[in-house]
């Protein structure tokens, strides 16, 4: 199997996980859109990190 | 794919970020394009730099990561002492998990050769060793997660952040002491054995150090990886019915419920392991193809079986290189510094069964 083989494969399975995630998950509120830059916003992060316990 | 095609459909799909899902995301994935374009450019490979310290007596790549530590730390700590609601520092608690998470972590990056960035740009570049080692590593890191709690009833102290405690002089003081211990204490042990800088990989910190502030400016947490590799995995074993998030400790916290639901556009860490995946492609775009080694088949397995150690073992350690020992250490956590020396004593076994199975 070539590389290009294999790196063409990689990266249709993964683009076709993110379209798969896009169609399957809550559809994204844009109204509702975090603050561009967090510094100086006010706002908490709220995202999952590797760091967090729970 | 050449180049100028690949990127204008990088330009495509933050423009589709921006419109559909978050200006936010746009940015953070060009900050992610940045720092796998960084990453591959610079070949700055975390696993490669303690390699060849620890068998060439290198000191050039372990150096060059301790500027980057002590770069990121310079503007992160004040900024999290300055805007303590804002922004959050990457505090994972020391605990017996974390122990044993970067003991195995250390070895497994050497056998697989990449750590939780190395393993993202490499598969970029086209290594397949590295391809095929991502969805492992994902699966990995999502039964981490998973079974998280039991781990952590081992027994576990509260995260302790250095600059909720002393403020940020004092923190980065501390900070920079140590990593001056550090590069005291590898310069010593080199020798004159091999040049102690190297331009590009300096160059290479200096840039990532500067793309994982934005990071953190923009998002309002440091930069992590593997935290968007469990999330991918949980998603596919969740919709296929395999697991129930809800009588999962971590995956019924609402943070992460809520981060399960929504796509993986809107997770910060996601958004950048796509861009450091799509900024190492257009790097490889622009030169010849990648002449990796030919491997057999006991040296696929023992690489594979390592993909998914590494996995697990990143979630046991509250993060990778990136999350735990950059992002950690940077912003004043003292589980980075726990993370560090248990990986390198990792690492110390690793190089053995890498020339053992002779990768």
């Amino acid at each position: 199997m070539s590389f290009r083989f294999l790196s063409a494969v990689f990266w249709i399975a993964f683009a076709g996980f993110l379209a798969w995630d896009w169609a399957h998950s809550v559809p994204v509120n844009v109204r509702a859109e975090p603050p561009l830059i967090a510094v100086g916003s006010g706002v908490a992060p709220s995202g999952g990190h590797c760091a967090s316990t729970f | 794919m050449k180049r100028l095609p690949l990127a204008f459909l990088i330009l495509a799909f933050s423009g589709f970020l921006a419109w559909s899902v978050a200006l936010r995301q746009a940015l953070l994935f060009l900050v992610g394009i940045g720092l796998g374009a960084v990453l591959a450019g610079a070949r700055f490979g975390f696993t490669t730099g303690w390699r060849r310290l620890i068998e060439q007596r290198d000191p050039s790549g372990v150096l060059a990561q301790l500027v980057l530590l002590a770069l990121a730390a310079a503007v992160s700590m004040p900024l999290l002492a300055a805007y303590p609601t804002d922004l959050g520092a990457a505090l994972g608690p020391p605990s017996v998990s974390l122990i044993v998470g970067a003991f195995v972590f250390g070895a497994c990056m050497q056998v697989a050769d990449g750590c939780g960035s190395g393993t993202l740009y490499k598969a970029g570049l086209g290594i397949p060793l590295n391809m095929a080692i991502l969805p492992l590593f994902a699966i990995g890191s999502f039964l981490g997660s998973a079974t998280l709690d039991r781990w952590l009833a081992l027994g576990a102290l509260p995260p302790y952040g250095l600059v909720t405690h002393f403020g940020a002089p004092v923190a980065l003081l501390l900070t920079l002491a140590g990593l001056f211990l550090v590069g005291f204490g590898v310069v010593r042990w080199a020798g004159r054995s091999a040049p102690l800088w190297n331009r590009k990989l300096l160059w290479g910190a200096v840039l990532l150090a500067a793309l994982a502030v934005l990071n953190l400016v923009i998002a309002g947490q440091p930069w992590g990886i593997v935290y968007g590799f469990g999330l991918w995995a949980a998603k596919i074993a969740t919709a296929a019915h395999l697991f129930d998030p809800s009588a999962n400790a971590f995956w019924s916290e609402p943070v992460n419920a809520a981060t399960l639901a929504q796509s993986v556009f809107l997770d910060v860490t996601s958004i950048t392991n796509i861009g450091i995946l799509a900024g190492a492609l257009w790097i490889a775009a622009g030169q010849s193809s990648a002449a990796a080694k030919p491997m057999n088949g006991q040296q696929w397995l023992v690489g594979l079986v390592a993909g998914l150690l590494l996995g697990y073992s990143s979630r046991l350690a509250f993060g990778c290189n990136i999350g735990a020992m950059v992002s950690g250490i940077s912003t004043g956590s003292v589980h980075g510094w726990i993370w560090v020396p248990m990986a390198f004593l990792g690492s110390l076994i690793g190089v053995r069964v890498r020339r053992r199975y002779a990768f």
